[in-house]
């Protein structure tokens, strides 16, 4: 086997846990069922990196059935490393009727002419996605199956999911991805995480939604959570209240989990007691970073608790809103006097 | 401005009204969940993150016996809520009917001088200074005993002793030298 196929399977197995290892090869299906019985799983990494490294030059295994053992493992468990969403605009006319056998030609195609070596491989998951890994080579090296790019797609919305693309690879991603799905443009969604999971429910919306309504609170003989006729919450209204604005700011439920919200500030700098600060002309640049293991929910819980002032402030819900969490904030009006910030871009 | 008064109404037979109020609403739940457990009178919770309380519920809200005041060491927030809260209470409360309860005092991320801050606080209005310890059932359960043992005398259930009486005893004190920098 060829030495930068054997890096390819070490790297491979480097990916994969080992708990994984037994049900991603038996869905990988491309051992027979006494080479699979043969593998003793309780072995340590590296001697099962041996043996599995010995069926595959018996089975005179290429580079592409390995990559193929490589994209089962990562469809199946996205939630890693830093996905970045792109978003298709200015479809034409036959954007919507795009099917999968002509966005998978055109896609291979229109790559392959951009860049004289690559290796492309597209298939389709149980959830209709469109999963992509590319190889990115050049015109006097072959493609390097070491850093493989992952695009993720829904035929006939316009997000692009994307991991691990470098910004020489994007233009012509870019490029490959307007012609294939029949798009005049393709922007920055300003959306990242390391749950693919999560940033897509995010931009999707699904995750339960509450809609303001005229009666928030649900009829009373409906409300059977009381615990214990004994306990009683003074203030249980307005913290009903709070926790309604909080949901409908936020979405009610189990929330889709960010890492990080980032705000990059280019306002004016405004303190009143600090005249010489306040008396620059340029804008006051500074960023401004949340991050937390599951954001939304705790923005929604300090929201509902009392700790950020209800309704929520713009700012924060917008993350939720319009599925964006990279905000680029500048000063609406003339001078340091106007009041108002609006989020732009 | 409303106050909360202690006399206002009559008292219920059997039975005892405590008023927890704590800013961050998770120690009061647990509390209220072990203080109803209580057999031998009934005992009838009520959960507040502030005072003063609010106008709707003046009517339907029985004689509170004891108010209990929860301050979570570890935020400056939940002491100056406190504080605050203290304005709302009719000055008839702090003869016995007042008890504040401190959790996180061993916490590393307390600084002593809001412990400090605590105890004079306790100190100069009569109050006991109860610790709490509110990770552990077990601590739950304590600081339920306790507090139990106040609440019965405040609503006078306990023959031949009021809630000015036991405040006597338990009322916290400042140790003198406590503007002396401590050893750690």
């Amino acid at each position: 086997m060829a030495d930068s196929t054997k890096r390819c399977l070490q790297r491979i197995m480097r990916l994969i846990p080992s708990y994984m290892l037994r049900t991603t090869l038996e869905k990988w299906g491309r051992f027979t069922v006494e080479q699979q019985k043969s593998i003793d799983f309780t072995r340590s990494k590296w001697a099962l990196t041996e043996a599995l490294l010995s069926i595959c030059e018996e089975n005179k295994f290429a580079m592409k059935h390995l990559t193929g053992l490589e994209m089962i493992y990562i469809m199946d468990n996205p939630n890693q490393g830093m996905w970045y969403v792109l978003q298709l605009l200015d479809p034409e006319d036959d954007a919507h009727s795009v099917e999968l056998m002509q966005f998978k030609e055109q896609f291979k195609s229109h790559l392959k002419e951009l860049v004289r070596h690559v290796s492309i491989k597209i298939k389709k998951h149980t959830d209709q996605a469109v999963w992509i890994r590319i190889a990115w080579g050049d015109a006097f090296s072959p493609p390097n199956h070491l850093k493989p790019t992952y695009v993720v797609h829904y035929l006939q919305t316009p997000s692009v999911f994307v991991t691990n693309l470098t910004s020489k690879q994007k233009p012509l991603l870019s490029q490959a991805m307007l012609l294939s799905t029949r798009h005049q443009a393709i922007k920055d969604a300003n959306l990242s995480g390391q749950n693919l999971t999560a940033i897509r429910d995010l931009l999707m919306k699904k995750y339960q939604q509450v809609f303001p309504t005229k009666y928030p609170s649900p009829l009373a003989e409906n409300n059977q959570t009381i615990s214990n006729p004994l306990i009683e919450k003074e203030q249980a209204e307005p913290a009903a209240n709070r926790l309604h604005m909080a949901c409908k700011a936020f979405g009610g439920g189990a929330l889709p989990q960010l890492q990080s919200a980032v705000y990059k500030l280019e306002t004016k700098f405004r303190d009143h007691s600090n005249k010489t600060m306040t008396e620059r002309e340029e804008p006051f640049r500074c960023v401004v970073k949340f991050a937390s293991t599951n954001l939304l929910e705790s923005l929604r819980h300090c929201a509902s608790s009392g700790i950020a002032s209800t309704p929520v402030t713009p700012l924060l819900s917008c993350i939720s809103l319009k599925g964006r969490n990279y905000f680029v904030i500048t000063d609406n009006g003339p001078g340091p006097s106007s009041q108002t910030h609006q989020p732009q871009n | 401005m409303s106050l909360l008064k202690p006399f206002s109404r009559l008292p219920g037979l059997n039975s005892a009204n405590i008023l927890l109020v704590e800013r961050e609403e998770q120690f009061q739940q647990s509390l209220a969940d072990v203080l109803v457990e209580e057999t031998t009178f009934t005992v009838n919770v009520r959960l507040a993150k502030s005072l003063p309380l609010p106008m709707e519920n003046e009517e339907s809200r029985p004689r509170i016996d004891l108010v209990v005041f929860i301050i979570n060491l570890t935020s400056e927030l939940s002491l100056q809520s406190a504080e605050a809260s203290l304005k709302s209470l009719d000055p008839g409360y702090f003869l016995g009917k007042v008890c504040f309860m401190v959790t996180n005092a061993r916490s590393a991320a307390a600084p002593i001088e809001r412990l400090d801050v605590a105890r004079k606080l306790a100190a100069s209005l009569y109050c006991p200074l109860l610790f709490a310890e509110d990770q552990t059932p077990d601590g739950v359960t304590n600081a339920t005993e306790r507090l139990l043992t106040i609440l019965k005398v405040a609503a006078g259930l306990v023959p031949m002793a009021t809630s000015l009486y036991l405040s006597n005893l338990t009322r916290s004190t400042v140790p003198p030298d406590i503007e002396q920098p401590s050893f750690n």
